[in-house]
């Protein structure tokens, strides 16, 4: 289902002025929505339009997040434009040669392979301690933005105005490139790759060359958000690449409906307020999560936007409007 | 289950989240001059998940059992103490956790914190966000140097090299005539420091002894038999295993299947934290093994650990481990801290203001006193002694026991660890 | 000799995997957990019959008889929330599993708490061996022993039995056993309560000789998936050869490298998906 005009610039302009009016906390909460955005409109790249579920992509925000934690550390890099170039292009130099490796193969081998390679990573992490940090990570310090050091401002305030903002840029900005993405010829051949891939074929597609270069893609956006992601924490760490962090990917973009264009990010939104209303009351908040996946595999797989949809479609509102 | 006081939440979103059961007991009519009347709110960060969990759990009972008796007796100045509990689990999501506790349940204080990864990201975000954290455990040293140099509102707990020192120094006393060590860890910052550690120190006593064996398994490993396997091929003297969870009673089991400790020693630091699992017919006598900070059955503990164990075992029919006194150190000092300063102004402290009070002050915790160092360190003994079968449980005590204090087996502030042991009067 | 014991255990678990695979094509992420709940359950049914004055000699059977009986949740899982998606894509049946992975663990913990248990002691009541120079349990032998009579039992189930001409008709072509008047659903379910038997067994066997912990399926799932890999996917030979080639390459590389261990495990799956996808024994790759 198409977000009409209307809507987008109604929830643009209600994120403009969020920090605005709504509690710090809050705010802080919605950087990570915002990273996890990213990450997954690449990711629905890969699965919603050109049919392959990687089980592994938390390698590619693990990639990012290091990155940037290794940019500000060890080389001094403080800008924050840099670490997320760096760790975009980190991604990518990663998901080359395993992409490449990746999608010769299809549906459930391309998604053990990948959790194998994720793990790999993970372990990679943990055990190389003396570079790595092992279990404690490594430091992300605060980047300068814009190229202002925000000095002034205690890092809540940076993180809910300056950081905040910028975070919002970027999402901005992922989000036009993906558009243009899906929009464009190429994204109309990973369609047909994913609808028909014998036909693709004989139409003169490369298969395995188109779905390497989605996979590269949503690395990209991946790493981009790994970065994203590192700053409000000021730590990276190996959980990041776990597989259940995979696993809570795929959850999201099928939460939100990873069948429409802006699925995934309400899937991000949805996911972390849940994560954050449930987690302070019910220690036992992992049941309910399961409960809400399974209930969405079996009953709603389209998520929430095509419960919307669904719901769209019945109301006049949508009878008068076709 | 926890039996924590909730408030109740609207979020932003507009959602109600569900309160828990159990408001506080109503503000008593003696609040005192100066003192707000509502309850004071502390914030708490508890592993839940995990391999990491009963160490957590055992850090929240001791929190709630404190906080039973404190607010039956009156609460802080008057004001009864509520607990915000949330849970620790990776370093990202207790980061956020944390911010919430601070931010939005505007706590004055938040105890916790358990695992390295996550204590060490805590650290710089607690100066951040300026509000007094005192952790229940998980220092290192390479952490703390790089992200805690001057902490103004973090307090740390004991380094978790200790046992691993006082192990060192102990095993010269109690095992004459070791020329070779084997050492078995968790493939994590403990396991690797704690193992360093101890050859640091066992070479001030012996400098020729040789080390023919290190094996570090991933944490939540369930099968040693390999490892035993490779332990016996190497013939050590000495086994020295820092495993301080559910895999200290798996090896034990294991190596007692092969009858490993019939041709060498051993030394458990942190076994002690699972320690009424290691049962009798598996653990032999003989061996070295560590408590950390607290003995359940210490012959000189006082009559407050006698109750809290009595308490423990008939609630639930455990015998608690040291992270539950780690824990009512915390809440302990931070009400004495309270007190202290309330005295000096006559109004409640501010957070900058119980944080001056906290250095430095000592009080009366459940093993015994323990204190902040100025460099806002925890002070406190380490109990550590030889395993035996006489007692009248079905799991093995220690007899006899030695009580080492941080003021001998920790470094003084601003050392290097390393550094100072090289430096010792052998 | 502790790879054997290791690859035992790995053997009932991937068995399961297989099994289920075989038939119905889902690659059953909460194995683990299912391990996991064996596990706990038969810490609860040893305690049970010990409180009750049980002899502990004789603790191998509560413990299997626990094991088994809880594999039956195999049942509720698949008629209760499995079945609904079986003609959807296999992307979804995966994240149904992993849905299942989350439930598991939390309900586990409701039940159990989160504190390792175990049955202490009792196994090493059972005494000691000596084969090939090393000292070994003697429950440890009976465990390799048992998952050896399984595996045994799995394959005259498989062949000489009525029963195990439809599984694996249904495993081959499931249309045409359907057009042939096999009632898939009465197959699936079994299929599936077995394979959950097997793995609920495994976790219930393993525990006298290790203790049931916290995220103990989360730990396992990796391992198991590597079995099923090196094995081939749907193959009961390749969870055999899969179980026995990760046991002992384990073993081995504790013994010769250990800094390599697990990282080995993971190359070699990655090695056998980019080289010979179908491992040992699995059908052609998709």
């Amino acid at each position: 289902m198409r977000a009409p005009f209307t809507v987008l610039a109604a929830v643009g302009a209600a994120l403009l002025v969020l920090p605005q009016f709504a509690a710090p906390y809050y705010v802080t909460l919605m950087l990570p929505f915002m990273a996890y955005a990213v990450v997954l409109l690449g990711f629905n790249l890969l699965f919603g339009y050109t049919g392959l579920v990687s089980f592994g992509h938390a390698l590619f925000i693990g990639v990012g997040a290091y990155t940037g934690a290794v940019l500000t550390t060890r080389f001094g890099v403080r800008q924050m434009e840099v670490v997320l170039l760096a760790a975009g292009a980190a991604a990518a130099v990663v998901a080359a040669p395993v992409g490449a490796l990746c999608v010769r193969y299809v549906k459930i081998y391309f998604g053990m392979l990948t959790l194998a390679f994720g793990m790999v990573f993970y372990t990679f992490l943990l055990k190389f301690y003396r570079l790595t940090g092992g279990d404690e990570g490594m430091r992300m310090l605060r980047p300068s933005l814009l190229g202002q050091e925000w000095a002034g401002f205690s890092k809540t305030a940076y993180l809910i105005g300056p950081y905040y903002y910028f975070s919002l840029a970027v999402l901005v900005l992922a989000t036009g490139i993906m558009w243009r993405i899906v929009g464009s010829p190429f994204g109309l051949c990973l369609k047909t790759i994913r609808d028909n891939p014998v036909k693709a074929e004989s139409l003169g597609l490369s298969v395995p060359r188109h779905r390497w270069y989605a996979f590269m893609v949503s690395a990209v956006y991946a790493g981009v958000g790994g970065a994203l992601l590192a700053t409000p924490t000021g730590n990276v760490d190996p959980t990041l690449a776990y597989w259940t962090q995979s696993g809570n990917v795929v959850f999201m973009v099928l939460l939100g409906g990873f069948s429409s264009f802006f699925g995934p990010i309400l899937g991000a939104f949805a996911f972390i307020f849940l994560q954050d209303a449930v987690m302070s009351v019910f220690p036992y908040w992992r049941l309910v999560f399961g409960a809400v996946l399974a209930a969405l595999v079996i009953a709603a797989p389209g998520g929430l936007m095509g419960l919307i949809g669904s719901i769209a479609r019945r109301s006049p509102f949508e009878a008068a409007r076709s | 289950m926890t039996t924590t006081r909730r408030e109740f939440l609207k979020t932003a979103a507009g959602a109600a989240a569900i309160g828990a059961v159990g408001a506080p007991a109503r503000a008593r009519a003696q609040a005192k001059p100066g003192v707000p009347a509502d309850p004071v709110k502390i914030g708490i960060l508890a592993i839940r998940a995990g391999i990491a969990a009963p160490v957590g759990t055992a850090g929240l009972r001791g929190t709630e059992w404190w906080v039973e008796r404190v607010n039956k007796a009156g609460g802080i100045l008057g004001r009864q103490v509520q607990l915000v509990v949330e849970e620790e689990s990776t370093p990202k999501d207790t980061i956020e956790r944390y911010r919430k506790l601070i931010l939005q349940d505007k706590v004055d204080v938040v105890i916790g914190g358990i695992s390295t990864g996550v204590t060490l990201a805590l650290g710089p975000v607690a100066e951040e966000m300026e509000v007094p954290w005192l952790s229940w455990d998980g220092t290192t040293q390479k952490g703390v140097e790089e992200t805690m140099p001057n902490p103004r509102w973090s307090f740390r707990s004991v380094d978790n090299e200790v046992e691993a020192i006082v192990a060192g120094q102990l095993t010269p006393k109690y095992f004459k005539g070791v020329k070779t060590v084997a050492g078995i860890g968790n493939d994590y910052s403990y396991g690797h420091d704690c193992w360093e550690t101890y050859q640091a120190v066992l070479r001030r006593y012996n400098p020729d002894v040789k080390f023919v064996l290190e094996l570090f398994p991933k944490l939540g490993v369930t099968d040693f038999t390999s490892h035993i396997a490779a332990i016996q091929q190497a013939k050590p003297d000495l086994l020295m295993c820092s495993f301080w969870s559910g895999d200290a009673t798996i090896i034990m089991k294991q190596a007692a299947a092969v009858g490993l400790f019939k041709t060498m020693k051993g030394v458990f630091t942190t076994a002690g934290g699972v320690h009424d699992s290691l049962k009798k017919e598996f653990t032999p006598e003989g061996l070295l093994l560590g408590y950390n900070t607290m003995y359940f059955d210490d012959p000189k503990g006082g009559p407050l650990l006698r109750q809290f164990v009595r308490e423990y075992k008939a609630k639930y029919n455990e015998y608690p481990a040291y992270e539950c006194d780690h824990a009512y150190f915390n809440i302990e000092s931070y009400k004495a801290a309270v007190e202290k300063a309330y005295a000096a102004s006559g109004k409640w402290p501010s957070k900058a203001e119980v944080v001056r009070a906290l250095e430095g002050i000592e009080v009366e915790s459940l093993s015994g006193k323990r204190s902040w160092r100025q460099d806002h360190v925890q002070m406190c003994n380490f109990f550590q002694g030889i395993t035996t079968h006489k007692n009248a449980y079905d799991f093995v005590t220690i007899n006899p026991i030695e009580v080492v204090s941080t003021k001998t087996a920790m470094k003084p502030a601003g050392a290097k660890l390393m550094e100072w042991i090289n430096s010792w009067k052998i | 000799m502790g790879g054997v014991f290791h690859a035992a255990i790995l053997f009932l678990v991937a068995a399961g995997l297989q099994l289920v695979f075989g038939v119905q094509k889902i690659f059953n992420l909460a194995c683990g957990s299912f391990y996991a709940l064996g596990a706990y359950t038969g810490v609860a049914a040893v305690g049970y019959f010990i409180g009750r004055g049980g002899s502990p000699a004789l603790f191998i059977v509560p413990l299997v008889l626990g094991g088994l009986a809880v594999g039956l949740v195999g049942f509720v899982v698949e008629r209760g929330l499995l079945r609904f998606v079986y003609d959807r894509d296999e992307t979804f049946q995966l994240l149904l599993t992993f849905a299942l992975v989350l439930m598991l663990e939390d309900l586990i913990r409701m039940t159990w708490g989160a504190a390792p248990t175990s049955t202490g002691g009792l196994y090493l009541g059972y005494g000691q061996a000596h084969v090939l120079g090393t000292v070994v349990p003697v429950y440890n032998l009976i465990v390799i022993a048992a998952s050896l009579t399984i595996a045994l039992a799995m394959g005259w189930l498989l062949t000489r039995t009525a029963f195990g001409r439809i599984v694996r008709a249904a495993a081959d072509n499931r249309e045409m056993a359907e057009a042939l008047g096999v009632d898939l659903r009465r197959v699936y379910a079994r299929v599936f309560t077995l394979g959950t038997m097997l793995g609920t067994l495994g976790g219930a066997l393993v525990i006298p000789a290790t203790a049931a912990m916290s995220e103990m399926g989360i730990e396992l799932i990796v391992e198991a998936f590597a079995v099923v890999v090196i094995g081939g996917l749907g193959s009961m030979r390749g969870a055999f050869v899969g179980a026995l080639v990760v046991g002992v390459l384990r073993s081995l590389a504790i013994a010769v490298y250990p800094e390599l261990e697990m990282l080995l495990i993971y190359l070699i799956v990655i090695a056998v998906l980019l080289w010979r996808p179908r491992g040992f024994f699995g059908a052609a790759a998709a």
